[in-house]
């Protein structure tokens, strides 16, 4: 005995932890959204290129265009252009669309589109940390002013990462004349961080211009720039004015490096506008999107990869397991009795095709009727074959005759008797009837009372819409289900009822 | 809050649930494939008799509607008979005749009822009509038992039965069943008869139970029901505990009779018994069990068996009434004194 107890608790324990594990799993790693109505942000990113082509010269665009090896998930990208050839290419980690033209006159519009969204995005791929650096060679008087702020910095700091937030300080004040100096009086974003690397190279830290993209609904963004630099761990982000360091979340890197976002040849008066905006979409949608997009497995091997009819089958289906739980809580808990297992979950099943009220309306209607015929017969001396065929014939005509009265007084809601609860309803009354002859008239109709609480509830619990997207879509909360269930199995308390049945035990006397 | 505090007095009783007795009692000594041995009060008889176990004599067995016809020869040399279903439950299906009048036969309760009614219900039992679920079943006919008149104060018609719990062999609860009206002459609880405990040790009745009530009189005849002395009491507890070896089940209920000829018969058994006897007995069975279980496992340490007599013992010894372990001397004490009576000396 006791081994099997430990046998049970494992199996218990395999149980709930499996369940957990392969739920969590879902949740946390494949982040499948735990809500159906869950949204997720779709960005869309236009980036519009307008400039002037010179008359007889070809023409030659190059915008740099997001990498795509970012935490980001692309669902589209698109290069729009009339008559331009269009050709993406790597240069340096960051990658580039080329648009370029034979002959070309006047204003000329491209665009680039790319649309994406966060979610489902694999980690990003960190790029390679840099080679060390040789200082960036000064002549005269900015020598010395580079050295001039170098040894405080130097002496202020304490590694890389502070030795950057230094500099970003040092160099964002203005009224220092060795900043003045190096600046050129032009204090401009692009500028200091030129100045930044060219004091940091003398330091032979490494440092990177990253341009990105801020994702809010915005028209006219321009390019913001971040610093990054290595510290032979991982990637520190700085900006370049106010120094805060780390890049936040909704920062998207367009492209790294000091090269312009656009070059141009053949052409002048070149500018890109930036236009973002965001929609919502439901993010199991948008799941599917991506997994057809991407080769990862993510839905494929989940009921979502069954045909839709097979999966409105199993919507249904996957949910019986929630009723037996709680026809095994009203019985072995609170003591109610039902008629078997498993015939109140197959009426909580019918009563999703004739809606919960009538459902109990007709039950209560038709089992009265049936039964009071096998209360007739009874006094006829019938053989029980026979007279349960009887009854089930009658039931039959019941259910026929009803439905024909409320087509005729116009409620519809009748006829959806179909097949499927007829066969229930007869069945329990046959179940019913045996019931009355064994234990007597006034304990089926406990039973029969019982029954449809019991399958009332569970009705109610399965057709909880959020409860049947759950378990559908992390069927793996059904192993959980059995590990209660086994531990039910082993339980030896009283049941609710039972503390009244006894109650006369707890007085003295 | 209420419920748990009745749930801490019941547990601190001894009171056994449904859930304890089905995970720690039949599921657990009861063998599935054993079952039909006290379904079938046919199988029930043949093996009480091969036992040498005293049972109401079996007059014919009627299984196929063709035999139907030989009903007549069967009870032609007797009176007075029971023609039952071998697998019925609750009593339905039990058919007692107590006398013969002008070629047909009349019902303990006086009906006059004719050859053709009752080849009627021998029809209707093959049918299945009063088994379990419903299957073809077969027809006892055994002798009728006349119990004994000192019930007749305290029963209302039907005969009186003794339920007597056995775990592992060892009897642990005892309870007489008394028919009322209400029950129609039955000694079923669910159909409203009443429970009375007895006590393992004398045989001599307690208080009762009736509709999960405790009561102290009978309420058809209004006597008294507690402190009567059932004869041949250790008759009873000798029968009951050699069912063990007969059954092979590890707890079951035995249903016995107290025939005014025969003595001590058993009746019937039953696999899965009620649990009510505990409000008859006013006492839990989870404590007894564990002693009987305790002892058990005892033995087996020590590598020996007892014997239907040890273990009757065993049970008289531990299982009287209060249900102190050290209690040797028989408990022939007046009942429970009521608590507000100052009674310095009694």
């Amino acid at each position: 005995m006791q081994s099997i107890n430990t046998h049970l608790k494992i199996l218990i324990f395999i149980m709930v932890s499996l369940g957990l594990l392969v739920t969590g799993y879902q949740i946390w790693v494949l982040e499948i959204p735990i809500r159906e109505d869950e949204t997720d942000d779709i960005w869309s990113l236009d980036a519009k290129v307008d400039f002037r082509a010179t008359p007889g010269v070809p023409v030659k665009a190059q915008l740099f265009i997001p990498p795509l090896n970012q935490e980001y998930v692309t669902l589209n990208e698109s290069f729009i252009s009339n008559n331009y050839g269009v050709s993406v290419n790597q240069l340096n980690g960051n990658r580039r669309v080329t648009w370029s033209a034979r002959r070309a006159s006047g204003t000329q519009s491209l665009y680039y589109r790319l649309v994406l969204t966060k979610r489902y995005g694999a980690e990003p791929i960190e790029s390679r940390p840099p080679a060390a650096r040789q200082p960036i060679a000064l002549d005269g008087p900015e020598q010395v002013a580079a050295d001039a702020l170098i040894n405080p910095i130097r002496q202020h700091s304490a590694d890389i990462e502070t030795f950057i937030s230094e500099t970003i300080r040092r160099v964002n004040d203005i009224t220092d004349d060795n900043v003045r100096l190096l600046l050129d009086g032009q204090p401009t974003p692009l500028n200091k961080a030129r100045v930044i690397d060219l004091l940091l190279s003398n330091a032979r830290i490494p440092l990177e211009l990253v341009h990105t993209i801020r994702l809010e609904p915005s028209t006219n963004q321009e390019p913001e720039l971040w610093l990054r630099s290595h510290n032979g761990e991982r990637w520190l982000y700085f900006h370049p004015e106010t120094g805060q360091q780390g890049i936040p979340d909704n920062r998207l890197v367009w492209w790294t490096g000091n090269l312009p976002l656009l070059q141009l040849e053949g052409g002048r008066a070149g500018t890109v506008s930036f236009t973002i905006n965001n929609s919502e979409m439901n993010a199991l949608r948008l799941a599917k999107m991506t997994t057809e997009a991407s080769p990862s497995a993510l839905l494929e091997y989940s009921l979502y990869g069954l045909p839709l009819q097979a999966q409105q089958v199993y919507q249904v289906m996957i949910m019986i397991p929630i009723g037996v739980l709680v026809i095994l809580v009203l019985r072995n808990l609170i003591g109610i009795q039902t008629l078997g297992t498993f015939t109140p979950v197959l009426i909580a099943l019918a009563f999703r095709e004739t809606q919960v009220g009538w459902g109990i309306v007709l039950f209560t209607l038709i089992t009265a009727l049936g039964l009071s015929l096998r209360s007739y017969l009874e006094h006829l001396k019938l053989q029980m074959l026979p007279r349960l065929s009887i009854v089930l014939t009658f039931v039959v005509i019941i259910i026929a005759v009803i439905s024909l009265f409320s087509h005729k007084l116009g409620i519809e809601r009748a006829l959806s008797v179909s097949l499927f609860p007829m066969v229930i309803l007869t069945m329990t009354i046959e179940r019913l009837s045996i019931t009355w002859e064994e234990r007597g008239g006034g304990h089926s109709f406990k039973v029969a009372l019982g029954t449809l609480i019991a399958a009332t509830l569970s009705h109610l619990l399965m057709t909880i819409p959020e409860l049947t997207y759950f378990v559908f879509t992390f069927p793996g909360v059904l192993l959980v289900l059995v590990g209660f269930m086994l531990a039910m199995g082993r339980y030896r308390g009283y049941r609710l009822t039972e503390l009244m049945r006894f109650k006369a035990l707890t007085k003295q006397g | 809050m209420l419920f748990w505090k009745t749930w801490k007095a019941l547990s601190e009783a001894g009171v056994m649930g449904i859930n304890r007795r089905n995970a720690d009692y039949v599921l657990k000594y009861n063998k599935r494939h054993l079952y039909p041995v006290v379904d079938d009060k046919i199988l029930t008889k043949e093996r009480a008799i091969a036992a040498q176990i005293n049972v109401p004599d079996l007059y014919g067995i009627i299984d196929t509607e063709k035999d139907i016809g030989k009903f007549t020869q069967l009870v032609e040399n007797h009176k007075d008979f029971v023609i039952k279903p071998a697998q019925g439950a609750g009593g339905d299906g039990i058919l007692v005749i107590g006398d013969r009048y002008e070629g047909r036969y009349r019902t303990v309760s006086g009906k006059i009822i004719s050859l053709e009614e009752i080849e009627h219900h021998i029809s209707n039992i093959l049918s299945g009509l009063y088994s379990l679920g419903g299957h073809r079943d077969r027809v006892l006919i055994e002798y009728r038992v006349k119990p004994d008149p000192i019930f007749k104060s305290i029963s209302y018609e039907g005969v009186p039965d003794i339920r007597i719990i056995v775990l592992l062999g060892y009897p642990v609860m005892a309870m007489l069943r008394l028919p009322t009206r209400q029950s129609n002459g039955k000694a079923n609880l669910h159909q409203g008869a009443i429970g009375v405990g007895v006590d393992l040790t004398t045989g001599i009745t307690l208080k009762g139970t009736w509709l999960n009530n405790k009561i102290s009189k009978h309420p058809d005849t209004a006597n008294e029901v507690a402190g009567v002395q059932l004869p041949d009491w250790d008759g009873f507890m000798r029968l009951a505990t050699s069912c063990y070896e007969l059954s092979g089940l590890g707890y079951i209920g035995v249903d016995l009779v107290l025939d005014e000829r025969k003595g001590p018969l058993i009746l019937e058994l039953n696999a899965r018994p009620g649990l009510n006897i505990q409000i008859a007995n006013d006492a839990g069975l989870t404590h007894r069990c564990h002693a009987v279980e305790r002892h058990v496992a005892e033995l087996k340490k020590a590598g020996r068996t007892e014997t239907v007599e040890e273990r009757m013992a065993f049970s008289q010894q531990h299982f009287g009434k209060p249900v102190f372990l050290s209690a040797d001397e028989a408990p022939v004490e007046e009942p429970p004194v009521e608590p507000d009576t100052p009674a310095p000396d009694a």
